[in-house]
């Protein structure tokens, strides 16, 4: 059945067009051709045609000679390559062990990338030609990999290379989270949002008075002298105000402390803030992830609890929209009789 | 219950019932009667009627604490345990350990706080506290070596105002320069409420021997109260000129314990002539060099802005041009002195009615990012740029050190108004602390008063 259909497909278009053609085809082949090169002989206008260079590659004539060189190539590499590895046995694989293969995650350039380098405009279904065949020459360099076959890994390597693209790392690391590096001066920039409020936060650890000076060695030793710790106290700027000018509803200010509080941190960081966008309960709670943030990242330990105790998540509620037929997101028009 | 339910009234003809909005009272009964409806249903209209009212009213009463005789249910006898720092002392308050300790104030009869009042929330405050506990500042010591000096000099020398961002201790430092002058035998005028010379609230009439507009109700309190707060040293101070009134006059030399009795002696009808007494004593105060004298003004702004006062064409009455301002504005720009003494004033910025005129802001130097930008082509009036002229600024700390935090903290522990068994009150004070920024009112009020983890 299925072939029936593919000999359908195949057998060229019938028409006028195509009785006219070989018609014309059948009047040409009554007279009798003869190479004019070959038989060096001038035209009937006397001029003499140079002979043609002979085409570099076989595929000239295809209009796309570099694509299908490369695709030739990659051919006869996923042949040998198969050939290679079936004769030490490692092809063809049980499916375990070919679940069991690490990981090679490739990206592939994309197609305009790739018809730079063909120099022709690729197709989809060529593009797919193409990326069909690399992944499965990466399957190969997979299996070469584990199975100990170290120059043929090389040689794919060297071969899909060419290939990579040149953003691989760039999409790889799409969507994981970026750790926060602290600065030459120890400071942290983070970021927070909720609602439609950003809040860029810079951390940076309150400079503490040396204490150790103040104290003989004897009475640390003895444990007579009572050690007076000295208190460090953390100020917030927001926009470069302080936190109780720029906040006047206790309960924001309390959100912003919260995961100071949780981290036992009042004292220990100085904050600078710059918070855009949203009401005074977003831009507070886009100030608390930030902190949160910040503070993860000044201390690591507590990256786990902070995670648990959802400080440092994203809070994903948004506004909720509005309903045709409905006053608002959820509000009723009034009923009314007639 | 409280030491100090006598302070309550702060100025002239302001007695609580305008203050405070009727309660459960004899008064509320009173503004219900006045309402109209039909004899026969009052009852039941009547409570229509106030119920109406009181949705209508938009400010909720004020904090008035149960007096201590109705607190017999078991569930509100508290068991407190006796808070008992030391008394506010102007010795105890000289010592090295003394910044960041609470002290209380203990008031004496005649102290000026409950002679003059005091600002309505530090009022409120000592109310919720049961007795007026203070904290000392370093400011505070400052202040107190700045009177000191200037008990040897005239008041034109020393002529200061606090100004501070809302909520800084502004009116809390000036109680305290008040009390510690009350304690060294200074004479004290308070002004505590200065916004109610200039809002309307007292009565007023035109003089035209003077030109102004006296008022005489306040006048005739303002005497009678220095009269209680100073009487020691009234007793000796002199007239220094005859002081002619309608049908008497009182010779030079009569002491002025004799002048102001004889002013209460005759309430009806000194009262319109109190602004003459007043001038007398002032005059009296001015030549004499037994006591120092301190002018004390809480609200300073308010009388160098906009009036609420109207004349008979309903045209604006400017401060100098009613008599009781304008008096306080001379002394405050040196125009007249007391040969010993000072006059200390304090802005209250979180009075939005009355925002600080550009005058005084010039004078104050009062330009940065906490004000609106002021043009220099804006208007000034020339009168108050010379009422303003030669104040000196005094800028109060914008945040409590960590220690003078720490005694404020104590207070409000100590009164158990937060925190239970197995509190985190380190905790608590480091967070609050850090929440206000530092600021003494917001560490108190939207602090430790607000908070909600308890």
């Amino acid at each position: 059945m299925n072939s029936l259909i593919q000999n359908a497909l195949r057998t060229p278009p019938r028409g006028a067009y195509a009785c006219a053609r070989s018609l014309t085809t059948t009047a040409r082949q009554q007279a009798e051709y003869v190479n004019p090169r070959l038989s060096g002989q001038s035209n009937p206008e006397g001029r003499i045609e140079r002979p043609k260079p002979i085409p570099t590659s076989p595929n000239f004539y295809t209009t796309r000679a570099l694509f299908y060189d490369q695709l030739t190539q990659l051919e006869r590499a996923v042949g040998r390559s198969e050939a290679f590895l079936r004769h030490h046995h490692l092809l063809p694989l049980p499916d375990f062990a070919r679940a069991s293969l690490p990981p090679l995650q490739p990206v592939w350039k994309d197609p305009l990338e790739m018809s730079n380098e063909f120099k022709t405009k690729l197709s989809t279904p060529r593009y797919r030609k193409v990326v069909k065949i690399l992944n499965q020459l990466n399957d190969f360099q997979r299996i070469a990999k584990t199975g100990g076959c170290p120059q043929l890994e090389d040689r794919l390597r060297a071969i899909l290379s060419m290939y990579e693209s040149s953003k691989k790392e760039a999409l790889l690391s799409r969507g994981k989270r970026k750790p926060v590096v602290l600065d030459e001066y120890g400071r942290s920039y983070t970021l927070g949002k909720r609602k439609t409020s950003s809040a860029r936060v810079w951390m940076i650890p309150v400079q503490q008075p040396d204490a150790s000076q103040s104290e003989t060695p004897e009475a640390l030793l003895l444990g007579t002298e009572k050690q007076n710790l000295p208190v460090t106290t953390t100020t917030i700027l927001v926009n470069n105000m302080p936190l109780n000018q720029f906040f006047p509803l206790p309960a924001d200010r309390e959100r912003i402390t919260r995961p100071l509080k949780v981290a036992g941190a009042l004292g220990k960081y100085n904050v600078f803030a710059l918070v855009r966008g949203g009401g005074t309960t977003g831009q507070s709670g886009a100030l608390l992830q930030g902190i949160a943030k910040g503070i993860v990242a000044h201390d690591p330990a507590l990256e786990t609890m902070f995670r648990r105790v959802k400080l440092t998540r994203r809070d994903p509620r948004m506004v909720e929209r509005k309903k045709t037929g409905l006053a608002k997101a959820r509000k009723r028009y009034s009923w009314v009789k007639r | 219950m409280s030491l100090i339910s006598s302070i309550s009234r702060p100025g002239p003809s302001t007695s609580l019932s305008r203050l405070l909005k009727p309660q459960f009272s004899l008064e509320s009964r009173r503004y219900a009667a006045g309402e109209a409806g039909p004899v026969g249903k009052a009852g039941y209209l009547q409570k229509l009627g106030s119920a109406q009212k009181s949705k209508m009213r938009k400010k909720l009463p004020m904090y008035k604490a149960l007096p201590a005789s109705q607190l017999d249910r078991p569930i509100l006898v508290s068991n407190k345990p006796q808070f008992d720092p030391p008394v506010f002392t102007p010795a105890a308050i000289k010592a090295a350990t003394a910044v960041g300790q609470p002290f209380v104030i203990n008031p004496k009869d005649n102290d000026p706080m409950k002679c003059f009042g005091i600002p309505r929330k530090l009022w409120l405050e000592f109310k919720l506290l049961s007795r007026p506990y203070t904290v000392v500042r370093e400011v505070t010591k400052d202040i107190i070596q700045l009177l000191e000096d200037a008990k040897q000099s005239s008041s034109a020398n020393t002529r200061v105002v606090f100004t501070g961002r809302p909520g800084c201790g502004k009116s809390f430092l000036l109680l305290q320069a008040v009390e510690s002058c009350a304690q060294q035998n200074w004479v004290v005028i308070y002004i505590p409420r200065a916004v109610d010379l200039v809002n309307s609230t007292t009565s007023y009439a035109y003089d035209i021997r003077t030109q102004t507009y006296l008022q005489p109700w306040y006048s005739f309190q303002t005497i009678q109260r220095m009269l209680t707060v100073n009487k020691e040293a009234f007793t000796k101070i002199k007239l220094v000129e005859d002081l002619v009134l309608e049908k008497s006059v009182l010779a030079k030399g009569t002491t002025l314990d004799q002048v102001i009795e004889a002013a209460l002696a005759e309430r009806g009808v000194s009262v319109a002539q109190a602004p003459v007494y007043l001038e007398a004593v002032m005059k009296a105060l001015e030549a004499q060099t037994q006591y120092p004298v301190i002018l004390a003004i809480d609200d300073m702004q308010t009388l160098y802005g906009k009036t609420a006062y109207r004349d008979p064409h309903f045209q604006a009455i400017h401060s100098y041009h009613l008599s009781l301002p304008r008096m306080l504005m001379e002394f405050a720009s040196g125009k007249r002195s007391f040969q010993k003494g000072a006059v200390l004033g304090a802005i209250s910025a979180s009075q939005t009615t009355h925002p600080i005129p550009l005058e005084l802001r010039d004078a104050l130097d009062l330009h940065n990012e906490n004000y609106r930008i002021a043009s220099p082509y804006e208007k000034r009036d020339k009168v108050l740029v010379e009422y303003a002229k030669g104040l000196k600024n005094m800028a109060v700390p914008e945040k409590l050190t960590l220690a003078e935090a720490i005694g404020v903290f104590e207070i409000w522990k100590e009164q158990q108004v937060f925190g239970r068994e197995k509190f985190f009150y380190d905790e608590a004070f480091m967070g609050k602390y850090t929440e206000s920024g530092g600021n003494a009112r917001d560490f108190v009020w939207k602090g430790l008063l607000a908070t909600l983890d308890t």
